[in-house]
């Protein structure tokens, strides 16, 4: 009986969020490399500039730097830039709740430790919804508490799903990388915590300078990050529409269209200029619609399931998850925040 | 005996999302079967009634499954397996025969129709065909081991489990369909299966089965 159901049952199910583990390490690794690069061509005295070997830069110096935009009047570009990061980590940690909740009621709560990812992310919105209200320079110390928290509990969690994929029989198979604790999910708490966590120290900057995060230019640091986030993302999306063999032809789109927002923010954090900076803003709005849009398709796929909505309290934990696809809105918001940044201070 | 699953009814489940129209109309048909045969002669189905109380005997403290009026309604429907051993004649064929049979075996070797015997000798009876050893002229050449092990223990154990007092003993959900299954690990339950009884907690998966739904 059981195994005569058992396609169907597994043909939809769980999150496409997060999955930042490889694809964010590496481009954020890329990015510092290129970042220190920079920033020791312009202060020379850095320590990794003896690393980093000077590159000719033939056709930057002829062209001439663009205009920084002139300051808007009211709030310093950085607590403005800040509080829209606070409410990038807001998006993100909504949908880390609600997807946590849904898939790991499902799972029982067997682990005691599954409840922790829906007391960090509870936390997180909280953090994000304070600083979206705080108007005051400084970073805040509880918002940092909460912010590193989410990005260590999501590291924890990855380790719980590896954990799980590995006791079931067959270990690392495709088969138990589709079906059983979804690999990249906890990675978007990670995501949630480090927007969180930089949009603290993109506050904790003088508002007359240029703000850094960890010495790097604040506008680079977060969009790398995003890109690298968006990437990892995509891969999760990619391992589970490809469980759903593709069956509707918009499930390319989150494979698609993300990607290249990435490859756009990418440019424009190694760039100064030159960039592509109002095609990647577009791109940018149009993946965090598609985030939007993707909850639409998502209920649609619930009622595709036998029984439909009226048989909601079974669908809604076989279908396609609902609070997933706005991962892309969280980190789209981030990109576009980061492209503030960068527009606004030459080197930020 | 304690119950495995104590306080759960899968026909509570009827106006829960785990029933549907169809399945209310099966289940229905299936508890609404007339007692008396359609298909089998009143002597068949005597004999295949005090062949079924050996075979799957049942507790005197609940009404009945209906267990040979439900190989009848098969009989009566000649709803077939979709496939049988080649030594065996078809479904109906074979039940005839071997019913017959049984009965004149039991008439030649004790003087009475099957379901007058007592029951050590009646399972003195069936253990003979189990094992093959009766091989009279009513078998007409089908052997009466493979008719025992694939015709009469198959039917008569099917249809003991089609029917909703014995997914109450077992603890079967019942159709998984509409509602289908969403936790499909080792020892997980969905909401709508019944809970089984720990050994010092029955109270626990009494209160749980009030809620299966």
């Amino acid at each position: 009986m059981r195994s005569a159901t058992l396609p169907r049952e597994r043909v939809v199910g769980v999150t496409p969020t997060g999955g930042a583990a490889l694809g964010g390490l590496a481009l954020i690794g890329f990015a510092a490399l290129l970042l220190a690069r920079r920033s020791a061509v312009a202060k020379t005295a850095r320590p990794l500039a003896r690393v980093v070997p000077k590159l000719p830069e033939p056709t930057r110096a002829a062209r001439p730097l663009p205009e920084p935009r002139p300051q808007p009047p009211g709030l310093p570009a950085a607590v403005r830039v800040g509080r829209r990061l606070n409410q990038a980590s807001g998006v993100l940690a909504v949908a880390v709740l609600l997807d946590s909740a849904v898939e790991h009621y499902r799972g029982s709560f067997e682990n005691k430790a599954m409840i922790s990812p829906l007391v960090s992310s509870a936390l997180s919105i909280a953090a994000s919804l304070h600083g979206v209200a705080d108007r005051r320079v400084a970073a805040h110390r509880a918002r940092d508490t909460v912010y590193a928290v989410a990005g260590l509990s999501g590291f924890v969690g990855t380790g719980f799903h590896l954990y799980n994929i590995g006791k079931r029989p067959g270990g690392f198979s495709w088969l138990n990388l589709f079906y059983a604790a979804p690999i990249g999910a906890p990675m978007a708490l990670t995501l949630s915590g480090m927007l969180g966590f930089l949009a603290e120290r993109v506050r904790d900057n003088d508002p007359s300078e240029a703000p850094l995060v960890l010495g790097f230019p604040a506008g680079r640091a977060v969009a790398a990050l995003a890109a690298g986030g968006i990437l990892g993302t995509v891969g999760e999306v990619g391992l589970l529409h490809f469980r759903g063999s593709f069956q509707n032809p918009a499930m390319f789109l989150p494979v698609t269209v993300p990607p290249a927002a990435a490859v756009l923010l990418g440019c424009c954090a190694a760039r100064r200029d030159g960039a592509p900076r109002l095609l990647t803003r577009w791109w940018l709005r149009a993946t965090a619609l598609l985030g939007i849009v993707g909850v639409g398709f998502h209920a649609f796929g619930v009622a595709r399931a036998m029984g439909g909505w009226r048989n909601w309290s079974q669908n809604l934990l076989n279908g396609p998850p609902l609070p997933a696809p706005p991962s892309f809105t969280g980190l789209s918001l981030a990109g576009l925040a980061a492209l503030r940044l960068m527009e606004e201070h030459a080197d930020g | 005996m304690a119950e495995r699953y104590p306080g759960y009814d899968v026909l509570a489940k009827r106006h829960t999302p785990s029933w549907n129209e169809q399945t209310r109309r099966v289940i229905d048909a299936r508890l609404a079967l007339p007692r008396e045969p359609r298909f089998l002669s009143e002597d068949e189905f005597r004999t295949l009634v005090a062949i079924a109380a050996r075979v799957v005997p049942q507790p005197a403290d609940r009404p009945p499954i209906p267990v040979a009026a439900l190989v009848d309604h098969k009989l009566e429907k000649n709803h077939g397996d979709g496939y049988r051993h080649a030594a065996l004649p078809p479904l109906r064929e074979a039940w005839r025969r071997g019913l017959g049979a049984i009965d004149q075996e039991a008439r030649e070797a004790h003087k009475q129709p099957f379901h007058r015997l007592d029951a050590p000798t009646q399972d003195a009876v069936l253990k003979a065909a189990q094992e093959g050893r009766l091989a009279g002229a009513a078998w007409q050449g089908m052997p009466s081991a493979l008719f025992f092990s694939h015709r009469l223990l198959r039917d008569i154990v099917l249809a003991y489990y089609s029917h909703p007092t014995s997914w109450n003993e077992i603890g079967f959900g019942g159709p998984a369909s509409p509602r289908g299954y969403v936790r499909m690990g080792f020892n997980r339950r969905d909401p709508w299966e019944a809970a089984e009884a720990r050994e010092d907690d029955e109270a626990a998966a009494r209160q749980e089965n009030k809620r299966v739904r």
